[in-house]
């Protein structure tokens, strides 16, 4: 099990879905969330610094998750962040793109809080290695 | 999800099948460009084509019939050999027009290919939405239904043994029975626990049950576009097809500001003209 201080951010551009994965964080364990409303949002905080895990809707306005995804893999000092992808998009090309693009993961909603914390847990195993 | 069945059943699915196996196999650039060349080409056989055609026909013809009247009885018999090529002209660019903005709008147009087949999918998408909200108000329901009866029997399990203790702190309780009350006391704890794990499980699924905010908001966004754009074609259409003499009168407010068309015979140029005005409606 990894640290439960790692800081959190989670980009969607609902409240409603950034509430929900919010406080499934905090029932996992995880309570230092910070929230962003879309991409361009969640670069900014991202490059302030202070963060060990990305959680992040694809279909935003402003900067999209893929692009933001891009972003930080492009970055020096961003590009070993965890990057999980949490969105409505279920086509194969919209997986397969995200993970060309680097995603640590991929959850499509709708989904339940045992399939967050499997996708989570699967990432740590990764990153433990 | 039910809105890929109906992309399925379009008409150029295996062009699209066809694209997607080309990306995924890592395939040239120039791939995406075939399946809208192909659209233009090969319309699918659909009902929206036909009447799409029936519409052109219509408009075509009206426009010609318009013109032939509203031209050909001018001038004299010289004048008609002239004229009549230059009715034939028109018609013509009219034609081309009219094929043009069908066009623009549709046959070769995105745009309107997506508006039309978005027709039946937005009707899905808001059985979609009606599917996903009922979904939410019964898992929701179905939660209260299981927490709340565990917390009445929280809730009188304390309320009997507050009694008990009480009457304890009373003196009316013998030895034996308080230690049955001290025992049932420990094992009420116990279950508080084991409730309360389970009342937070249902609180979550809840919780849970709210993430059809997000999705039902997408499909309504994207419901709402295609309503959008659906309007905005039409319009444009009809805008564009409507002969020039059957465009109603535009209804002008009174805030127009400077005349910027001084030929105009509705507005008056000079103070002069004001004054007239003036003394012809006996002012």
């Amino acid at each position: 099990m990894s640290d439960p201080k790692m800081k959190f951010l989670v980009v969607d551009d609902f409240s409603t879905m950034r509430r929900i994965i919010r406080n499934l964080l905090k029932e996992l364990g995880y309570t230092n969330v910070d929230e962003a409303e879309d991409g361009l949002v969640a670069l900014q905080k991202l490059e302030a610094g202070g963060f060990d895990f990305v959680v992040t809707d694809w279909n935003m306005p402003n900067m999209d998750g893929l692009t933001l995804l891009q972003n930080i893999r492009k970055s020096a000092a961003l590009k070993h962040l965890p990057v999980l992808m949490v969105t409505a998009e279920a086509k194969k090309e919209n997986i397969i793109a995200a993970a060309q693009a680097g995603a640590s993961g991929y959850i499509v909603k709708p989904f339940t809080a045992v399939t967050m914390a499997e996708k989570l847990n699967k990432i740590f195993e990764k990153m433990g290695k | 999800m039910t809105r890929k069945q109906k992309a399925d059943e379009s008409g150029d699915s295996d062009d699209l099948q066809a694209l997607f196996d080309s990306i995924a196999a890592g395939a040239s650039m120039s791939e995406p460009e075939t399946p809208p060349a192909a659209a233009e080409d090969d319309p699918p056989a659909g009902g929206d084509d036909e009447s799409l055609q029936a519409l052109f026909d219509e408009v075509s013809s009206a426009f010609q019939a318009a013109q032939a009247a509203g031209e050909v009885p001018a001038g004299a018999e010289p004048a008609a050999a002239e004229g009549g090529g230059e009715v034939f002209n028109r018609i013509g660019q009219m034609a081309r027009q009219v094929h043009d903005t069908l066009r623009a709008l549709g046959l070769d147009s995105e745009a309107l290919t997506d508006a039309v087949q978005g027709i039946p999918d937005a009707r899905q998408r808001l059985s979609y939405i009606a599917h996903m909200t009922e979904q939410a108000a019964s898992r929701v329901l179905n939660a209260t239904d299981v927490a709340k009866p565990l917390q009445e029997k929280m809730q009188s399990d304390a309320q009997s043994l507050e009694e008990r203790w009480n009457r304890l702190f009373g003196n009316e309780l013998s030895v034996d029975e308080f230690k049955a009350l001290a025992e049932e006391t420990r094992s009420f704890l116990g279950q508080v626990r084991t409730t309360s794990e389970a009342t937070n499980a249902q609180l979550l699924e809840i919780m849970m049950a709210q993430d059809f905010q997000d999705l039902t908001g997408q499909v309504i966004k994207k419901v709402v576009d295609l309503a959008q754009t659906l309007e905005s074609e039409l319009l444009q259409l009809l805008i564009e097809t409507m002969p020039e003499d059957k465009r109603p009168a535009r209804k002008e407010g009174l805030l127009n500001g400077p005349v910027i068309d001084a030929g105009r015979s509705d507005v008056v140029n000079t103070q002069e003209q004001v004054d007239d005005l003036l003394d012809s409606l006996g002012f």
